[in-house]
C-alpha cells in the first residue's frame, strides 16, 4: 500500500523549493502554476516542479497534506508558502526572492 | 455558483466588504477580495485557510479557479 502523505513529507524536504503544480516549468497546464513558476524564476533560484497531473494520489494527497485545497502549492524548507495568489503578493512586495535565496543557500 | 460562494463568505465573514467577481462568465472561475477585521493578525496563509473553510469541498470541484485577494481593514 501505497503512503502518499510520506511520499510527499519526503518531497517536500528533499529540495529547498517545491512546487506542486499543473504542468512542468517549461510547459504549464494551467495559468495559476504558470503565474506561479513565473514569479519563482523571477526570483533566480532552483526548484524543484512536481507535475501533479501525472499522479493522481499526489494530486489529491497534496490537498490533504498542506491543508490547502487548490495546487499550486509552494513549499519552502519544507513548509507551506501558499498558492499562486501568495506568491504574487511576496513577490510583488519583495518578499518572495529573499525567502526563496535564504532556503536555497540553508542547505548550500 | 456565484450567490453560493457570496452566501458563504457573508455568513463566515459577517463584517466583511466582499466582491465577488465570475472572471470567465461560466460559473466556476472567480475572483474574491474579502477585507474582514477576522483577518488581523493572521498570516496571509492563515486568511486564505479561513476563506478555503468557509466554501468547504466546493472547491476544486465546482469551483474550479478561485483568485483570493483578503485583508484587515486598515487601522
Amino acid at each position: 500500500m501505497r503512503d502518499v502523505q510520506a511520499e510527499i513529507a519526503q518531497l517536500v524536504t528533499s529540495k529547498p523549493i517545491v512546487l506542486f503544480m499543473k504542468g512542468t516549468a517549461s510547459l504549464p497546464m494551467c495559468g495559476f502554476s504558470a503565474r506561479t513558476v513565473e514569479v519563482i524564476k523571477a526570483c533566480g533560484v532552483p526548484f524543484e516542479a512536481v507535475n501533479v497531473l501525472a499522479d493522481p494520489d499526489i494530486r489529491e494527497g497534496v490537498k490533504i497534506f498542506g491543508r490547502w485545497p487548490t495546487v499550486p502549492q509552494l513549499y519552502v524548507g519544507g513548509k507551506l508558502v501558499g498558492g499562486c495568489d501568495i506568491a504574487t503578493a511576496l513577490y510583488e512586495r519583495g518578499e518572495l526572492a529573499p525567502m526563496l535565496k535564504q532556503a536555497a543557500s540553508a542547505v548550500a | 455558483m456565484k450567490a453560493f460562494i457570496e452566501d458563504a463568505l457573508r455568513t463566515a465573514f459577517p463584517d466583511a466588504q466582499l466582491h465577488v467577481i465570475d472572471t470567465t462568465g461560466g460559473g466556476d472561475h472567480f475572483q474574491v477580495e474579502i477585507i474582514s477585521p477576522c483577518f488581523a493578525g493572521l498570516s496571509m496563509i492563515d486568511q486564505h485557510r479561513r476563506v478555503y473553510d468557509a466554501l468547504g469541498d466546493k472547491l476544486g470541484y465546482e469551483i474550479h479557479a478561485l483568485g483570493l485577494s483578503t485583508r484587515a481593514p486598515a487601522a
